[in-house]
């Protein structure tokens, strides 16, 4: 598979520690930032938000902002491996406990498009909003079911990923991650700036196989901490991480447990650039 | 701008009316339920739409994976196996798509495996997330026993699951990234949705009764349905639109004008390039809930008028959640293809303030479009509209 070209026109990112993408760029690790604030939803709502929905939300708000796009009208596409895994293991607690009962507001934000439907609820968005997951290919899988929105509907789109961090309760230890959401912000191309950056979802080739017939750069990993490194979405966090240092080339959207799907960035106009470090220093972790 | 409608080629389904498409598509017709006492012990009253067939394991190489949704998705594909075979020789594995949707994923597996993992510290051998609860798992099932290796992936927005999956095979073909999809959705009852829908005080303690006076809430069901979606291809009935939308409303409870039921009906019919008025048929959402009933049917009574006949089958399955959009959109085609209606069970008496036409008894018509509804938690809408081929 290889896709037509779409442009990029924002991006976001929520790490805890990093509250955007230039906090992220820069390295600037804030503990004050740990937890993501969801400025963008009303207080009512908030409080009965779980942690990963604000921290897709705040990646959405940014890739929004900076695309200029109005909230009501971009379609959305929210995805996540694993979900609202917190809620659910809350409600499996009530469902083994001596009564049984389950909270009703728990059950209605356990689903996997809790992130969507409070954030086109508190966008006033009567538009189209999805959730999907497919393990570690949910970014490659969110990137595709975004540009065929953007392709076949001309739609603006935010394609936002992420999943919360999970520990030994449902994998074994060790096998668990840190949370972590990104968001980038698509439109057809000929609706785009010149210069702003295209990008295509292609099959691999995957690391150490020739690379493809155009000879761009393929960017190595970034060097992240373990557990982020290990969250599922990682992949459109490495690809924000290309846009917002203007990267060409390829950035593979899995760590090497998904199908090896790649995103394709080149400028829409200006001069190439090098490939330059992609980031020696490791992020994610607390200094 | 309207879009080229798609064949559908090929349909399966597995449910509480039976566990093949013949089956289903009979006890539909003859008004027969599915609906009975559930399987999953209850400190309440209820009925469930289980699924009573006996489900053969997986093959031995996907041990691993031998839960109850993939045991029902290898059941799909079986009834799939000419069809599927066609489908390979016509286009490469790169370009099958597997398009899925559910609400509960593995949840039946989890809630066994957290009770022993609450009460023994430690989770059962053999238990393994990523085979037998993700989205991936039964992602990996469906693509090992057919070679699809297209784009693969799961929607899960609740009870619109599997409908909007049309809508994504629909727009990767027109994207010109795949040339074909199996596209569907498969729930199982477990703890969790029923004693969460009880929690909301949503649950019906008798058979559902979709757009009656006295209805007093849904009945849970499990099952599943996948269809083929071509680019071109000898269809039993065509894709010609899918709308939707979103209510910006309210997480849980529809729009009280059903304003989003409405945007996504009404794309749906801006997407075909046809009036509302040519529809013959509506497969409606249809929960049995006070709420969503009465919503429903001011949005489709705004839209299509009162003349159109509308059935709820809600009535038949229970509510399968994240399998409900495929699967009422293959009875909408067993509408197309036999040019009958099922009658609406447990609809009388009407309630007065619904003005849309409920069939309360089996109809013979000519039908030549169908318009499928699914509404979903987080405001989550979708309407499948489908045309017959002749």
């Amino acid at each position: 598979m290889r896709s037509e070209e779409v442009a990029v026109v924002g991006y976001g990112l929520f790490v805890p520690g990093f509250a955007g993408v230039p906090a992220w760029t820069k390295g600037v690790y804030d503990a004050a930032q740990s937890a993501p604030l969801a400025l963008s939803i009303p207080a009512r709502q908030r409080r009965r938000t779980s942690t990963l929905t604000k921290a897709l939300a705040d990646a959405y708000a940014e890739a929004l902002a900076m695309a200029n796009l109005a909230a009501p009208e971009v379609a959305s596409v929210f995805a996540s491996a694993l979900g609202e895994a917190s809620t659910m293991l809350g409600l499996l607690e009530q469902l083994w406990s001596e009564e049984g009962l389950l909270s009703p507001q728990r059950f209605v934000t356990s689903v996997h498009n809790a992130a969507a439907g409070v954030v086109s609820i508190a966008g006033g968005n009567q538009g189209f909003s999805t959730s999907l997951g497919a393990d570690y290919d949910t970014p490659a899988m969110a990137l595709a079911e975004g540009i065929g929105l953007v392709l076949a509907e001309g739609a603006a789109v935010v394609v936002c990923c992420g999943d919360e961090g999970i520990s030994g309760d449902l994998v074994p230890a060790g096998k668990g991650w840190e949370l972590m959401a990104a968001a980038i912000a698509l439109v057809p191309s000929e609706r785009a700036p010149t210069a702003a950056p295209r990008l295509r979802l292609e099959e691999g080739p995957v690391y150490g196989e020739a690379d493809d017939a155009d000879s761009s750069e393929r960017w190595a990993p970034l060097a992240l901490s373990h557990e982020l490194a290990s969250n599922p979405c990682v992949g459109l966090l490495e690809l924000v991480d290309a846009l917002a240092r203007d990267k060409q080339g390829s950035v593979r959207l899995d760590r090497g447990q998904g199908a090896g799907y790649v995103a394709h960035l080149h400028r829409g106009k200006g001069s190439e650039l090098r490939a330059g470090d992609p980031g020696s220093a490791e992020r994610g972790v607390a200094p | 701008m309207s879009a080229r409608p798609l064949p559908i080629t090929g349909l399966a389904l597995c449910n509480a009316l039976g566990d093949s498409a013949a089956a289903v598509r009979d006890a539909l017709f003859a008004g027969r339920s599915g609906l009975g006492p559930s399987p999953i012990p209850l400190p309440f009253e209820t009925c469930v739409g289980a699924i009573d067939a006996a489900l053969p394991p997986l093959p031995s190489a996907l041990a691993a994976w031998d839960t109850r949704t993939h045991r029902i998705a290898a059941l799909l594909l079986a009834q799939l196996e000419g069809e599927l075979g066609r489908l390979r020789r016509r286009w490469s594995p790169g370009r099958i798509a597997v398009l899925l949707g559910t609400s509960t994923a593995g949840a039946d597996v989890t809630e066994g495996a957290y009770r022993d993992y609450l009460r023994q510290g430690a989770l059962p051998q053999g238990y393994d997330l990523f085979k037998q609860h993700t989205y991936g798992a039964v992602l990996h099932v469906v693509r090992e026993l057919t070679g699809a290796r297209g784009p693969a992936w799961v929607v899960s927005t609740a009870c619109t699951s599997s409908a909007k999956p049309l809508a994504s095979a629909q727009r990767l073909i027109r994207a010109g990234l795949i040339d074909a999809a199996i596209v569907g959705g498969i729930d199982t009852l477990c703890g969790m949705t029923l004693r969460g829908f009880h929690s909301l005080e949503a649950l019906s303690p008798k058979p559902c009764r979709p757009f009656a006076a006295q209805r007093d809430g849904l009945n849970i069901g499990e099952g599943g349905a996948f269809l083929l979606v071509e680019r071109e291809g000898e269809a039993l009935a065509l894709l010609e639109g899918v709308g939707e939308s979103s209510d910006a409303y309210h997480i849980s409870a529809p729009h009280p004008e059903g304003r989003g039921a409405r945007l996504a009906m009404e794309r749906a019919f801006a997407q075909a390039g046809c009036d509302p008025s040519s529809v013959d048929h509506i497969n409606a959402h249809g929960t049995g809930t006070r709420l969503n009933d009465a919503a429903e049917a001011q949005a489709i009574a705004g839209l299509c008028g009162n003349e159109v006949p509308v059935v709820s089958t809600k009535g038949y399955t229970g509510h399968m959640l994240g399998a409900a959009g495929a699967s009422e959109a293959a009875f909408a085609i067993f509408s197309l293809l036999e040019g009958r209606i099922p009658p609406s069970l447990g609809c009388l008496p009407l309630d007065e303030k619904i003005t849309i036409r409920v069939c309360s008894e089996g109809v013979q018509a000519r039908v030549r479009r169908v318009l499928s509804n699914s509404f979903a938690f987080g405001g989550n809408n979708v309407s499948v509209l489908l045309g017959a081929t002749r």
